[in-house]
């Protein structure tokens, strides 16, 4: 008996009121003792509710259909009554979730949410509690970790709160850790590190892991053994090297395939979801980029600083006069930033979390007004004053289902600008319109329908043709794919390389994934503590960084293992 | 924190000026007092006496700035009709509102949390569908008219419990109060039940949309994953996060129980300061009424204060006065 976990037939299904929705769809697979499998798929694969499943934690209308077997240590879990069930989780097996702002409570202490996990299995005393949670945080790394388990967890960064949430899953040494995409709301240093922190933890105690994710880089660099799923089935598993070399199903090829990483910067992806929209048809636009001139200074940042401060009021004025209190807290988001970019250009700026770059993004769009500085666009400034001039400068955000609104048609979102800015009349409007729509390969038949009925990727698609339909010579993109599966993730980049292409854009592209940045950008910007550190073309960044941040971030890429 | 308190204490300070001119200025134009203090018959010369008495000769501007004088020194001015001081009258009245509102509220969250938090966990369950729809009852019916069947069925028919009054009492620190005798509790029960009913509902109701919201989080299913049986769940994870909305309604509806209890007061016939409001707007005792808004704006105040301090202690991000 040397397997762990023995997964037979899976099959777990939602029994809703519109018919049965099969997320799990008959899986097996096994696992041996301190093995680590990759589980990969794509939104909707059922790779999570796979982890679910596993730990017992499916919630109704959802069951395990009758014939699923899972055997964990010899021991059937199928059928267990929920009070045996909450004796193996947190006991045997473990989970560790996505976003770690949301699993810990953020108004309880650390050390009182390890306490509950600890008394969840075992009965122990107040100082074994505090002992024991101090060397639990030891063990993640944490640096001082008697002051750090009286603190809660906003005083927490992301990282260290991930490394909480694993110090907790880690507390009663289980059998089995499953991992459901840790590392994918946090930047790439901190995602290396927990890596690193997971895998030798992993070794030391000898659990077995299941990561799952969306990411192949990610689990290749971790796991030894890959578990390709699509629509509730396996479709593809084997050893990493195996499957990275020599996948045997189409949908791992084309998984692999849309990577940036495994393709020649500035050429198109292969995207099976870039085939599947359609070819996109740029013809009849206008756009009063097209046919200008080249210009090496097109838009000119100048010496901007962004200081975000509260006033200070009537009260806490006459308190600073008295020296009672202290000015308002005040954070100085970017400092001192110059760049330029020619007409034409992608330029990426990159940077981890709280670098300064969405602010810097958005005082080139005018949505904020900077401190001090001047931002230019064709020699004319974007602001005038608090208020932004003209509709030069467009933006995309990472969030296309936050930067929709739900309560309007796609036509509606997409027309309101045109009209109110005069590019279109209210009668023009439809086939104006209709225009963008198909310059994003989105069928225009579709433009009365809501947001909520579009996948992420086809959002998206309808925020890009919002900001096109505006005309501008220059648009900010904010993240634009971060929230965005492989596939779909290919399918937008190819399309704002095609658009760059037939419209003159210039594009201002903003990310923290690194390969992202070097298949799409011409030049890159480094952004870290609100501070531009390095600036150079893709190739000179990517192959001969001079900062050493660069050279770490750089360092913290996952990479497919060659 | 202590900036936080001296600035809410300097915002407190200037509500109650603004309310105290709204007030002055509210009860000057419902009518003259004159009228109604002095009979028809009474000759003009009596007439001009009284009016001078009272300053109500001066202009209102003076009158308002004689009023705020004697406001400041703690001298809440004398009631027409009892002639009395109006402080020692609203402090003979206000212990027993006090005690009824008290005891209502705490019902309504006693027998209003757990129920709500109950129906928020097993929202599919049959109990919850129950406690969902008797919610609403409870704050679409009358007050009055669950008072008086209140009293038609335990007083009336059953005859287990009194139809009224205060019944006896026992002092404490010089205040006398029911609570502290059984008989006490017997009057006390129907009608701090009758005004808790429309806050049991609406508390309950809150936590129940509360817990359904918490339980869906990744918070509860991390804790689920560790193992924590689903009781201390609910207690420690779920009420924590539930409670900053519930402080909140828990703080107003102190606030409009003290100030409103006034239905329930006259249906049982409690001996409260609802009635002696009632009194003195009948009869245009000017100052009572001065004295008893400026009170209720007063504990608004206070109340709110509470509130935003127990905000604090219950979230740490707001403690440390940043996000």
């Amino acid at each position: 008996m040397t397997d762990l976990l023995e997964v037979r037939d899976l099959r777990t299904w939602f029994h809703t009121d519109r018919g049965i929705v099969k997320s799990v769809e008959g899986i097996s697979f096994s696992l041996r003792r301190g093995e680590i499998m990759g589980l990969v798929g794509e939104s909707g694969s059922g790779k999570s509710i796979t982890g679910f499943s596993l730990i017992g934690l499916i919630d109704r209308p959802g069951r395990i259909e009758a014939g699923s077997s899972i055997r964990f240590g010899g021991r059937e879990l199928v059928g267990l009554d929920e009070r045996e069930l909450r004796g193996i989780r947190g006991k045997d097996i473990s989970m560790v979730f996505q976003d770690p702002m949301m699993t810990l409570n953020p108004v309880l202490k650390i050390i009182d949410q390890i306490g509950m996990a600890i008394r969840a299995h075992e009965q122990v005393s107040d100082a074994e509690i505090r002992r024991r949670a101090v060397e639990a945080l030891d063990r993640v790394r944490i640096v001082e970790p008697e002051r750090k388990v009286d603190q809660y967890p906003h005083e927490f960064s992301g990282g260290m709160r991930q490394r909480v949430a694993i110090a907790i899953a880690l507390l009663h040494r289980p059998r089995l850790v499953i991992a459901d995409e840790p590392t994918t709301a946090l930047d790439v240093s901190v995602q290396a590190e927990i890596l690193k922190v997971v895998k030798s933890l992993v070794a030391e105690m000898g659990t077995s892991l299941i990561w799952i994710s969306h990411d192949l880089a990610t689990v290749s660099s971790i796991a030894d053994k890959i578990t390709v799923m699509r629509r509730g089935e396996i479709v593809e598993a084997g050893p990493v090297r195996k499957v990275l070399d020599a996948p045997r199903h189409p949908y791992t090829q084309a998984l692999l395939d849309a990577l940036p990483s495994r393709s020649q910067p500035g050429e198109l992806l292969a995207s099976g979801a870039t085939e599947a929209a359609g070819r996109l048809d740029p013809s009849k636009l206008s756009g009063t980029a097209v046919g200008a001139p080249a210009d090496p200074q097109f838009i000119q940042i100048r010496h901007i600083d962004k200081l975000f401060q509260r006033p200070a009021g009537l009260l806490r004025r006459l308190g600073m006069q008295l020296g009672l209190a202290s000015e308002p807290a005040r954070v100085h988001a970017v400092k001192s930033a110059s760049l330029s970019i020619a007409r034409g250009e992608i330029l990426g700026l990159v940077g981890e979390s709280g670098s300064g770059k969405s602010t810097l993004g958005r005082i080139l769009c005018g949505i904020i007004a900077p401190s001090a500085g001047t931002v230019s666009v064709g020699g004319e400034p974007v602001m005038q004053g608090e208020r932004k001039r003209g509709t030069k400068v467009q933006m995309i955000f990472q969030d296309p289902f936050a930067s929709l609104d739900p309560r309007r048609t796609i036509f509606q979102s997409v027309a309101e600008g045109p009209i109110v800015h005069g590019l279109c009349t209210k009668a023009e409007a439809r086939a104006y319109v209709e225009r963008w729509l198909r310059a994003v390969a989105f069928d225009p038949a579709l433009a009365n329908r809501y947001p909520h009925q579009f996948s992420g990727g086809q959002r998206q698609r309808i925020a890009i043709a919002r900001a096109l339909a505006m005309q501008p010579e220059v648009i900010v993109c904010d993240e634009p794919v971060a929230s965005l599966d492989v596939s779909i993730q290919a399918q937008v980049i190819n399309l704002l390389m095609e658009l760059r292409r037939h419209l003159n854009l210039t594009l201002l592209f903003i990310s923290h994934d690194l390969s992202v940045v070097h298949h799409l950008c011409d030049r890159v910007v480094v952004m870290r503590h609100g501070e531009i550190v390095e600036t150079g073309s893709a190739s000179e960044i990517f192959h001969a960084p001079k900062q050493p941040y660069t050279r770490m971030l750089l360092d913290a890429i996952p990479r497919l293992a060659s | 924190m202590a900036s936080f308190i001296i600035r809410r204490l300097a915002q407190a300070l200037v509500v109650l000026l603004v309310m105290s001119v709204l007030v002055f200025a509210g009860v000057y134009v419902i009518g003259n007092p004159v009228d109604v203090l002095i009979s028809p018959d009474a000759t003009q010369a009596i007439r001009q006496q009284v009016i001078e008495q009272y300053g109500l000769d001066l202009p209102v501007w003076q009158q308002y700035l004689q009023f705020l004088q004697r406001l400041l020194t703690g001298d809440l001015g004398r009631s027409f009709v009892f002639n009395m001081p109006v402080g020692t009258l609203i402090a003979q009245k206000l212990p027993a509102t006090l005690e009824l509102t008290l005891i209502a509220v705490f019902f309504a969250s006693g027998i209003g949390i757990p129920l709500g938090v109950y129906a928020g966990y097993r929202p599919d369950s049959k109990t919850s569908r129950l406690i969902m729809a008797a919610s609403i009852l409870g704050f679409s019916v009358p007050t009055f008219w669950i008072g008086l069947m209140l009293i038609m069925v335990f007083a009336v028919q059953l005859g287990i419990l009194p139809a009224g009054g205060r019944g006896a009492t026992r002092e404490l620190i010089g205040v006398p109060f029911s609570f502290l005798t059984l008989d006490g509790w017997s009057h006390l029960i129907l009608p701090a039940l009758n005004l808790s009913l429309f806050k049991m509902s609406m508390i309950c109701r809150l936590a129940a949309s509360g817990t359904r919201e918490v339980m869906l989080t990744d918070t509860i299913k991390f804790a689920r994953a560790a193992g924590i049986p689903e009781r201390t769940i609910l207690r420690r994870h779920v009420l924590k996060l539930i409670s900053i909305p519930l402080v909140t309604v828990f703080g107003l509806e102190l606030g409009s129980t003290l100030a409103f209890a006034l239905v329930t007061e006259t249906i049982f016939s409690w001996p409260g300061l609802g009635k002696l409001i009632v009194d003195s707007i009948t009869s245009l005792d000017r100052p009572v009424m001065v004295a008893y808004l400026m009170l209720v704006s007063a504990l608004f105040v206070v109340i709110n204060l509470c509130v935003d301090l127990a905000y604090a202690l219950l979230d740490p991000r707001l403690r440390h006065g940043k996000n």
